[in-house]
């Protein structure tokens, strides 16, 4: 199991504190490739993409529109 | 593998233009914030890393002089796309669209071909004022010269998009802003869609039947979809089977498509984001009424924008768009379950 982390210093929390899952790109439950993007996250109006850390099956713990912060944890994927 | 990604609106349209410049040099974009920025409604978001200043060109805030260069790139045998930023700053260059873009293939008997693709974001909804909330549909279909389509879903974005590029005739590619998947503004749950990896065409004049059921065809294209597939959802808690047939292009306008399913169901909705009147919705009754209107068991109905411009304040915007709630009602009338 690998976690689906938020990079730490992926935004300037002394700006903006939180952001929010824009939208996941596959579905609860489905394989995904390895490094395939899996999540758009945003903050203030700015898109970062999130990515697969490894191959396998998704499960989504942050759903679309969830508030996050640099570090959360969004979802992991089980190896298959 | 096959794909099972969830693509949104706007990452779809990026896919198919990346698609056609890898495969075609004569491919280019070309607008305002497309480059750096991504267009404001992330339509070309990427493109400038990966092709470069020559082919993704930022242009400074003059609609009449880019669009008018894309005419002339499109007739000297490149293949642009042009972002209008908002199909409603339309006024200052119709020139170099209807005039230019639209008949120069008819001023030269055909000798120059225009295959430009005119991208434009529409719609309201998200307090963003008249001008600019606007879809104006009609405007453009009404004027011969040019196809004119506005895709649903993420997966027709991509195949629309795909055959637009590849189109010798000017093509208004109209995209909902509320169908994107921008995270500033909520989409419908049906806005993303599985999309494939590989490219793919749709053909411009195929409707697609959304949803088939057999008391009344509601018949929509763009964001109206959603509304009438919720709707429909509603009404068949009611007992009421309704068919929803999605137009996706309004020129060519597949009025076989809606013919087919009236043939079936005898009663008809149309619904539509543009104004009320001279549109979309009398032109896909007429096509109806003047073909057998032996086949309408009921008065057909409209839901659409009211003739007015768009209002600034949320509630009475609110008012005035369409919404799977009037599109009930309609649809109780045509059943004739309360008075018209």
């Amino acid at each position: 199991m690998t976690d689906i982390r938020i990079p730490q210093d992926l935004w300037d929390v002394s700006d903006t504190p939180e952001g929010v899952v824009a939208n996941w790109l596959y579905r609860d439950g489905s394989e995904v490739p390895a490094r395939a993007t899996v999540a758009e996250i945003m903050v203030e109006k700015a898109t970062f993409e999130i990515d697969a850390p490894v191959a396998g099956r998704l499960t989504i713990s942050v759903p679309k529109d969830g508030v996050v912060r640099p570090g959360s944890v969004i979802g992991r994927i089980d190896a298959t | 593998m096959p794909s099972n990604r969830v693509l949104t609106g706007s990452r779809a349209m990026v896919e198919a233009i990346a698609h056609e410049m890898r495969a075609d040099p004569k491919v280019l974009v070309m607008g305002e914030d497309v480059g750096a920025y991504g267009g404001i409604f992330s339509s070309t978001t990427g493109l400038l890393d990966e092709f470069g200043e020559e082919r993704v060109r930022d242009t400074p805030i003059s609609e009449t002089a880019f669009i008018g260069a894309g005419v002339g790139a499109a007739m000297a045998g490149m293949r642009p796309i042009v972002e209008l930023m908002f199909v409603d700053f339309f006024g200052v260059c119709m020139d170099a669209i209807y005039n230019m873009a639209a008949k120069n293939t008819y001023f030269s008997a055909g000798h120059c071909k225009v295959p430009m693709v005119l991208m434009t974001a529409t719609g309201g909804g998200y307090d963003d004022g008249g001008q600019h909330s606007q879809t104006l549909h009609a405007t453009f279909a009404h004027l011969p010269g040019m196809k004119v389509v506005a895709p649903s879903n993420a997966y027709d974005a991509k195949g629309l998009m795909t055959s637009a590029i590849r189109d010798d005739s000017p093509v208004l590619y109209m995209f909902h802003k509320g169908l994107q998947g921008l995270a500033w503004m909520a989409a419908p749950e049906g806005a993303s869609a599985e999309v494939p990896e590989e490219s793919y065409t749709i053909p411009f004049g195929e409707a697609r039947v959304a949803r088939e059921g057999s008391d009344v065809t509601i018949v929509a294209i763009s964001m109206a979809v959603h509304h009438a597939l919720a709707a429909a959802e509603a009404l068949a808690k009611e007992g009421a089977d309704a068919e929803v047939i999605d137009l996706r292009s309004l020129v060519p306008l597949d009025r076989e498509a809606v013919l087919r399913s009236v043939a079936k169901t005898g009663r008809l909705v149309v619904v539509d984001e543009d104004y009320r009147s001279f549109g979309l919705t009398a032109e896909v009754i007429t096509s109806v009424v003047e073909t057998d209107p032996g086949l309408l068991k009921s008065a057909p109905r409209r839901v659409a924008f009211p003739d007015v411009p768009i209002p600034y304040a949320r509630p009475m915007e609110q008012f005035c768009l369409p919404d799977p709630g009037k599109i009930q009602a309609a649809v109780a009338q045509t059943l004739g379950k309360v008075p018209a």
